[in-house]
């Protein structure tokens, strides 16, 4: 069954247009790496349209935005559910497995790309990931996502059957965290967007318990307000304790950056305004849309 | 990033064009430029002020040296990187994270530029960088760079012994160190605006390892003066260490008794030490550095210990099992 049939096997314009916008960070990464040229006047026009780099190592750059896309589209997969609620959208269930199984494809060609880096010596790649902790984290990361993605075809689903298929990719939690680990100990010394996925994923975290602890019910504005605050200081204070335990440069000072607009607003400012964002998709879907949602349903059912 | 990238609109026009380079164009159009140029030339000083350092930053009042001579004695064992690569692939914090930096580096003005030598010597001076040239012993080496992120390439610079630098300056007998500082211009360099990074850059050498016959201040490459993102106008060149060590854009040099501590082992001490010395079989924590790949064709190598130039360095270094000396 293609990714964009619906169960009924009609194509479906959302997951039509979800499955092409996935395909596209891939598709204008090989498009770039393909035109890549140090040399921007003999790259002529299409290298110059679709890359603003001109590059002397495309597969070192291909590798790095590879990973970040894979990290942000698991963020996104987890990002469904508390969607789907707030904006009274469940119609966007239908498009979960499909990005999640996106995430687990860029991750192994985040993979191969190093391996390419690596000038194809198989060996040593694997004494790298056994040797290197942070690639031995990126490994098992990979090795996860792709028992979810194995298992996310529909006969896997059906034989697997819903609930064990669902407890079984309960680990997307843990194996999302691995990776987000992964991500802040590969970076040299920046790790802005680290701290900004993992406040993010904080926040989806969050959501995902208070919505447990509120017994299945939809939670209330208040409810929302308080978890954008709380996933906005952890990320805060986490990005803190990053840079006081793993560098020499210790964390006053990047902490001291978030109440400065000097080098503009920090990670930990836009998870907090991820967070509002949600809020307020709730209130809209509440007061606007949502109604008139239920309205054209009743009429479609009438 | 995005987080914190600063448009080039944010950028008042008194800060893209400080005073002391305006008056450094002047002085170069009365000295320089004949009276039929004149007027083209202000006409497209105007333009240089709007849009922060355009066209006249292109006419190196130095550009007439060049090519210097080949010093043959330095001998590569490689291709040289092709130019387009080795001038669009660069490390320079003080621009951004990424290595493509070519254009946020075009608005450091790099002339007029001073050279100040102080502390520990009988002569402290400041010295314009084209008097400077005037007094130096000027010729072209080739030499390899490694880059601590295990890609390398070859490349022929063009400049003078720091030796003969530290000639001029006469250290006092108790010096011990030289600290470079580079420039302190966030309202130009993007990246110094990052206000948790103890900007300027730094870097140290013994003295020792400054009057070594390697290490070379670079002002140009190719046979041209060097691209500002290479770091004109005043580099190191320093082929047995790590590409760290070789400070760009140049503006003091101190002459001190204690080590000095550079801007990445401020920061991230555990990763990027004092000595930066080549050496693989230390490894960094995240990779190995056993061996290189080579900007442009992609190849791989293996690395020698001191990037192969043990024979002038490594009586310098008294145990070659000592990783304190090679990270
Ligand atoms: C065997 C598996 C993996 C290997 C060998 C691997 C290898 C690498 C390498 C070599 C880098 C660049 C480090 C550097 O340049 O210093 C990197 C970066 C990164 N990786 Fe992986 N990785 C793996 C799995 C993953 C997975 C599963 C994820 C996502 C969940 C991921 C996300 C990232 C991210 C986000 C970056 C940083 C990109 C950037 O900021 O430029 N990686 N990885």
């Amino acid at each position: 069954m293609y990714p964009w049939l619906d169960r009924s096997g009609r194509v479906s314009g959302l997951k039509l247009s979800v499955f092409l916008a996935l395909l596209l960070p891939g598709a204008w990464i090989a498009v770039a790496w393909a035109f890549a040229t140090p040399d921007p006047a003999a790259g002529g026009l299409i290298a110059g349209a679709v890359t603003s780099a001109t590059d002397a190592m495309p597969v070192t750059k291909a590798l790095h935005e590879i990973g970040l896309w894979t990290v942000r589209f698991l963020i996104l997969t987890l990002a469904i559910t508390p969607l789907r609620r707030l904006a009274a959208w469940p119609a966007l269930v239908q498009i979960r497995r499909m990005v999640g199984v996106a995430a687990f494809a860029y991750a192994a060609a985040h993979f191969f790309l190093y391996v390419v880096q690596q000038n194809y010596r198989f060996g040593f790649v694997a004494s790298e990931i056994v040797l290197r902790f942070y690639l031995a984290l990126g490994f098992v990361t990979l090795l996860g996502l792709s028992v979810l993605a194995l298992t996310s075809t529909d006969r896997a689903m059906r034989r697997l059957g819903g609930k064990t298929w669902q407890r079984l990719h309960y680990l997307v939690y843990p194996f999302t965290a691995l990776g987000l680990w992964h991500f802040f100990l590969q970076s040299k010394i920046d790790v802005s967007e680290p701290v900004l996925m993992s406040g993010l994923f904080i926040w989806l975290m969050l959501y995902r318990l208070a919505y447990r602890w509120n017994g299945e019910k939809s939670l209330a504005l208040w409810h929302l307000l308080t978890l954008a605050c709380a996933s906005g200081a952890l990320a805060m204070a986490g990005e803190w304790a990053w840079y006081e335990a793993m560098t020499t440069l210790g964390g006053s000072r990047v902490f001291a950056a978030n109440f400065s607009l000097a080098a503009g607003l920090r990670p930990a400012w836009w998870v907090l305004i991820a967070g509002l964002a949600m809020a307020l998709l709730k209130l809209i879907a509440d007061h606007g849309w949502g109604r008139n949602r239920a309205a054209a349903r009743t009429r479609a059912a009438a | 990033m995005w987080i914190r990238k600063r448009r080039g609109w944010e950028i008042s026009e008194s800060a893209a064009t400080p005073e002391h380079v305006f008056r450094g164009r002047r002085r170069f159009l009365r000295g320089a430029a004949g009276l039929a140029l004149a007027p083209a030339l202000l006409a497209c000083e105007k333009e240089a002020g709007a849009q922060g350092d355009g066209e006249l930053a292109e006419v190196d009042p130095s550009a007439g040296l060049y090519p210097f001579e080949r010093n043959a004695r330095y001998e590569l064992d490689r291709e040289l990187t092709p130019e387009a690569d080795a001038t669009s692939y660069n490390n320079y914090y003080e621009f951004g994270t990424s290595k493509n930096i070519v254009k946020a580096a075009q608005k450091l003005p790099i002339r007029p530029w001073a050279l100040t030598i102080e502390g520990m010597v009988e002569q402290p001076l400041t010295i314009d960088i084209d008097d400077l040239m005037k007094r130096m012993p000027l010729e072209e080496r080739l030499y390899r760079h490694r880059c601590v992120e295990a890609w390398a390439m070859a490349v022929p610079w063009s400049g003078f012994p720091l030796a003969a630098l530290v000639e001029l300056a006469k250290p006092a007998s108790d010096a011990k160190f030289l600290r470079f500082e580079s420039f302190l211009m966030p309202e130009v360099a993007d990246g110094q605006s990052e206000p948790w990074y103890p900007w300027p850059y730094v870097e140290g050498l013994t003295l020792a390892e400054a009057t070594n016959e390697l290490a070379f201040m670079v002002t140009g490459m190719y046979g041209k003066p060097a691209p500002k993102q290479n770091g004109a106008p005043l580099r190191l060149a320093l082929p047995w260490k790590y590409g760290f060590k070789s400070s760009k854009g140049i503006q003091r040099i101190v002459f001190t008794a204690e080590q000095p501590v550079g801007l990445w082992q401020a920061i991230q001490g555990s990763e990027y030490g004092f000595y930066a010395n080549v050496n693989p079989a230390f490894a960094h924590p995240r990779w190995s550095q056993e061996s290189e790949r080579l900007l442009g064709s992609g190849d791989r190598v293996p690395t020698q210990i001191y990037n192969g130039y043990g024979e002038f360095v490594a009586q310098l270094y008294p145990d070659q099992n000592d990783r304190r000396y090679f990270y």
